[in-house]
């Protein structure tokens, strides 16, 4: 049955949101490591990136939710984007790049990928069954 | 079901929105039964809960013919 879905997209698979990190440019470190927030305070998280200024920024897996989750000590977050947009950026290409792995397992080929003006991306891909 | 032709050689499409926030706009035109339930659970497994689903028109169509639009935006 063809159907029509909306997915809030969850951050469940490390190994694509590692790479959404390297995609917008971070540097992730995978293993348990500490998130350092003011006054060298520390959380642990399974995934960080350490930031040039202003805080650290780790993702914690939440058994709960099953995904991972952003900690960070926003009294000190420095970057040139508020945090909401920069989860937002994360979790986009995290989208992309999840759909992109499943559907090429399935056989199915890109044929058509473009950034609209609103920031959204639109992708198609096909496959002929024979 | 008259899709299932067997000299009929069907293109499967996926429409896929991804939105600013990360929500993803999946539309899925032309698969049937199985093929299309395996793809989406494995897309739902890694992405998450399904917020909303709804039939496209396709699945009403009685031809094959399923060249048409189908809006890929919720307002």
């Amino acid at each position: 049955m063809s159907h029509f879905s909306t997915v809030k997209t969850q951050l469940r698979k490390k190994e694509f949101l590692k790479q959404a990190l390297i995609d917008l440019g971070y540097v992730p470190n995978e293993g348990e490591n500490l998130v350092r927030g003011y006054r060298g305070q520390t959380v642990k998280a399974e995934m960080t990136v350490e930031m040039s200024k202003g805080a650290d920024i780790g993702f914690r897996w939440n058994p709960g939710s099953k995904s991972y989750e952003l900690v960070t000590d926003l009294d000190l977050w420095k970057q040139s984007i508020p945090v909401e947009r920069f989860l937002a950026q994360v979790t986009q290409r995290y989208a992309l790049n999840t759909v992109l792995d499943s559907t090429a397992q399935e056989g199915f080929q890109v044929s058509e990928q473009k950034n609209n003006l609103d920031g959204s991306i639109e992708l198609v891909v096909t496959r002929w069954d024979s | 079901m008259r899709d299932l032709d067997p000299y009929y050689m069907p293109q499967r499409t996926l429409r896929f929105k991804i939105r600013q926030d990360g929500r993803v706009e999946e539309t899925v035109e032309g698969l049937v039964g199985e093929a299309c339930i395996n793809l989406t659970e494995k897309l739902e497994d890694a992405l998450g809960t399904v917020e909303r689903r709804e039939p496209t028109s396709d699945t009403f169509l009685r031809e094959k013919v399923q060249k048409q639009t189908i809006p890929a935006e919720i307002h």
